[in-house]
């Protein structure tokens, strides 16, 4: 070792021990042209600093390749990309001194080009700011306070919790009276609360979700649902969930055809969005591979219908009570599993789902004088995939499956793409294009779907402004009845917590319903939006956030 | 030899403490030391300055939580404003995960935006939409588009993989009186909306002080950040606490407020950063 060194180490050693240095040596030169050409092209490979320092006899002197002290982390980075480029190395120990507050001591190496060789573009640069923009600036040179300390983990048992909730407001509006002579307008108030509780770094947490709806006109519509009540236990690599939840699946934004773990709340809105708690045990195990859920469920929950006085409904009553394939009815057992993964610019989920199918056939009971329908819970088969693939601004989209356990097993799919376009005409907007087919192999058959052979085409977009105004507007246009709906959803906020929801939706194109026979009232499966065709809608919610 | 004399000095003044330390330094030292021992060439000093603040600041951790608040501001004096927390883990010979969720304004609380980073290829990006618990991939085009209405784009809140871009020293500078490098980077990516962006660099200690954007369509200056209230937590851990991006044309201006960063946090990829944990993110 040499004197230079062993000098800072011995005062040191009194006033604050000392740190053990390492540096990584790329080898020794005779000539200091040849090892400082060595350096420079080391030092553009690994893009970090390699100095060269002469050592030995002054007649006979070395001159060393090396990096500057490093820490074990950045060391073992260096070792690797040089393991990999095939460049040898060896590894130097020196004691080097460290300041009392842990930074430097010595001044780094300022990087200076030389004169001549800086680039000529320096001119084009607009000028530094005259004044800095905040008051705050911490003054220059100040030895600045140690803050490791407060960079230690916290206790790995924190316990959380959160409570929130919101109040809804909400007016529909109807063009025409209904075909039954219902109101053309229905107020109501809705109120859902979120509270969570976690324990041990969150580790273990209970998620309580209840929703309630209060109708002015739709008794039916008035309802409340325990949206989520679960438990939940993360592990390293798998999550546990028990308890009531709700569940995604799907890449299609107008119809989520593959999305069937949770019941439509259809009642809230036809959309298909809203829906209700199921109860389950859900197991994710996080592979390398991809993400793999298991699903056990029971306690089945049944579609909401509006009521008597309630609008976008079946001109035929629905009835309370619904009959299941099933002999377990809605304790059935159902099982699910999902696997899903992403490579490349591609993303996609495949699922098999045995268990009572959530949506029900709507059969005729009751006699002529008091005609109803009744949902049928078929018990079904359905296995399916979704995916989506990005190249540049373009989504290419499919979701579909495969199900028996109806007559015959039968297939039915999405396609489509989305299609981005940031900054809009050179606006702040974005504006999004999403084209979706829809496709049913029953046809006319499909009598749980309205979409068995229609286009979609809708126009997104996000205005990126204060109060993150966005909207979406799309029709879906029927192929083969030229029945076609068109909807907008549109939202923003109107402070930080309030918000503002729109939504409309006019359903057109297609044939009304024959009238004056009773036989009249049933729908003409070529025309399914028949029943709809009165319903035009206005809907404004307006949201406080508590 | 000079090396010698950069070697002893410190010693010496060791004693004499901190501040007479750096004060003797600045006088005693030259400003630059012989240029055959630095690269020569513009793109690679360049591309050295940013990897020197890299390790300096930026490479000493494993993973860390932040949080934020945004304030939006409009020239007319009108303000809302974000809160927001950022979890991030730094993968060893991959890209950084990194995971942003909402709590304010209330509409959009519980919104999360995973990103897988990746150094050679484009991001992997999904949004958590909480109203539908909906998981949905987001095209990596929208990263010139603004980050949750803000003055900030997506690339500019990115991790800045250093291999990313190519680099052009320009010239040294001084900044407000303070000697900085003033060096420009271009980004690879076709999808980036800048056509380059200028970095003022503190001399002393490789902490960027100034940016300038320019549009990729005009090559006009659109942006100006400026970043400050740096903060070290120990060594090669160096953090900006405050970050104001000004639009030089529509006059709107983003102020992000950085509380304290919280390190060693025990972050692991599968459990904190995978997309099924982004559905139990908050």
């Amino acid at each position: 070792m040499r004197a230079r060194f062993v000098i800072p180490f011995v005062l040191l050693i009194f006033l604050s021990g000392s740190v053990r240095a390492e540096k990584l040596v790329f080898g020794s030169f005779r000539s200091s042209e040849n090892a400082h050409n060595w350096a420079q092209k080391l030092s553009t490979l690994f893009a970090t600093d390699i100095e060269v320092t002469s050592t030995g006899p002054a007649d006979r002197l070395w001159f060393r390749v090396h990096t500057g002290e490093l820490d074990t982390r950045t060391k073992l980075a260096l070792q690797r990309r040089a393991d990999a480029g095939g460049i040898s190395y060896w590894t130097l120990h020196e004691h080097s001194p460290q300041d009392l507050a842990g930074s430097r001591v010595t001044r780094p190496q300022r990087l200076t080009p030389p004169a001549g060789q800086v680039a000529p573009a320096a001119q084009q640069e607009t000028p530094a700011e005259a004044a800095p923009v905040f008051e705050e600036q911490v003054p220059r040179g100040e030895p600045e306070a140690p803050m490791a300390e407060r960079a230690t983990p916290e206790s790995q048992d924190r316990s959380s919790h959160d409570i929130e909730w919101d109040l809804g407001l909400q007016s529909r509006s109807f063009a025409e009276t209904g075909v039954q002579g219902q109101d053309q307008f229905e107020g109501s108030v809705s109120v859902e609360l979120e509270y969570y509780r976690g324990w041990q770094d969150d580790k273990h947490s209970v998620t309580f979700s209840p929703f309630l709806r209060v109708d002015s006109a739709d008794s039916r519509r008035t309802h409340a649902d325990m949206r989520e009540l679960f438990y939940s236990r993360v592990g390293e690599n798998w999550d546990l969930h028990v308890g009531a939840r709700r569940v995604f699946w799907g890449v299609t934004e107008f119809h989520h055809l593959v999305d069937i773990i949770n019941q439509t709340d259809l009642i809230e809105n036809i959309d298909g969005e809203d829906k209700l708690g199921q109860p389950m045990v859900q197991l994710t195990l996080v592979r390398d591979w991809g993400i793999l859920d298991f699903y056990l469920m029971s306690g089945f929950r049944e579609r909401t219908f509006p009521g008597s006085d309630g609008r976008i409904r079946h001109p035929v009553r629905i009835d309370s009570d619904a009959d299941y394939a099933s002999s377990d009815e809605e304790m059935q057992i159902d099982g699910a599993i999902r696997w899903s993964h992403h490579i490349g610019p591609v993303e996609f989920g495949l699922h098999h789902f045995s268990g009572t199918s959530r949506d029900p056939e709507l059969r005729f009971v009751g006699d002529p004088g008091d005609l109803r329908l009744r949902p049928f819970y078929h018990v079904i088969d359905q296995t399916g995939l979704d995916a989506q693939a990005f190249y540049g601004d373009w989504a290419f989209k499919i979701e579909g499956f495969t199900r028996s356990g109806l007559s015959d097993r039968y297939a039915a799919a999405n396609v489509g793409f989305e299609r981005t376009l940031v900054g809009f005409l050179g606006t702040r907007a974005d504006v999004g294009l999403v084209v979706e087919y829809m496709f049913d192999e029953r046809g006319d058959e499909a009598f749980n779907t309205l979409f068995e052979n229609d286009i979609a085409i809708g126009t997104r977009f996000q205005f990126n402004d204060f109060a993150d105004t966005e909207a979406l507007l799309g029709v879906i246009f029927d192929a083969d009845t030229d029945e076609y709906i068109v909807s907008l959803e549109a939202s923003r906020r109107l402070t930080d917590s309030w918000a503002l929801n729109l939504e409309g939706r006019v359903f057109a194109g297609g044939r009304g319903l024959r009238r004056n026979t009773p036989l009249g009232m049933l729908v003409d499966p070529d025309y399914k939006s028949a029943w709809l065709q009165r319903d035009d809608y206005l809907q404004l919610e307006i949201k406080k956030f508590f | 030899m000079r090396k010698r004399a950069f070697r002893l000095l410190p010693v010496l003044v060791l004693l004499a403490g901190v501040t007479a330390i750096r004060a003797t330094m600045a006088a005693a030292l030259p400003d630059s030391v012989s240029g055959d021992q630095v690269a020569t060439n513009p793109s690679t000093l360049g591309r050295q300055i940013f990897a020197e603040g890299e390790l300096r600041h930026n490479s000493n951790y494993e993973d860390f939580e932040v949080s934020l608040r945004m304030i939006l501001k409009s020239p007319s004096g009108r303000e809302t404003l974000r809160d927001l927390r950022i979890r991030q883990l730094e993968v060893p010979d991959a890209g950084d995960k990194v995971l942003v969720v909402f709590d304010k304004p209330a509409n959009i609380r519980g919104t999360a935006l995973l990103t897988h980073t990746h150094i050679t290829r484009e991001d992997d990006q999904w949004l958590f939409l909480p109203a539908l618990k909906r998981t949905k991939k987001i095209a990596q085009r929208n990263k010139s588009g603004p980050f949750v209405g803000s003055e900030f784009s997506y690339e500019d809140l990115a991790v800045p993989e250093l291999d990313k871009y190519d680099y052009r020293y320009l010239r040294e500078d001084q900044l407000e009186g303070h000697p900085v490098h003033v060096v420009e980077r271009r980004s690879r990516d076709e999808y980036s909306g800048y056509a380059r962006e200028v970095f003022w660099i503190d001399q002393d200690n490789y902490t960027w002080l100034k940016v300038e954007y320019f549009d990729k369509d005009d090559g006009k200056a659109i942006k100006v950040l400026h970043l400050s209230n740096y903060q070290s937590y120990g060594e090669q851990r160096r953090k900006p606490h405050l970050m104001a991006m000004h639009n030089l044309e529509s006059g709107k201006s983003t102020e992000l407020h950085w509380d304290q960063y919280l390190f060693s946090r025990g972050f692991s990829a599968d459990r904190d950063f995978s997309v099924s944990s982004l559905r139990r993110a908050r």
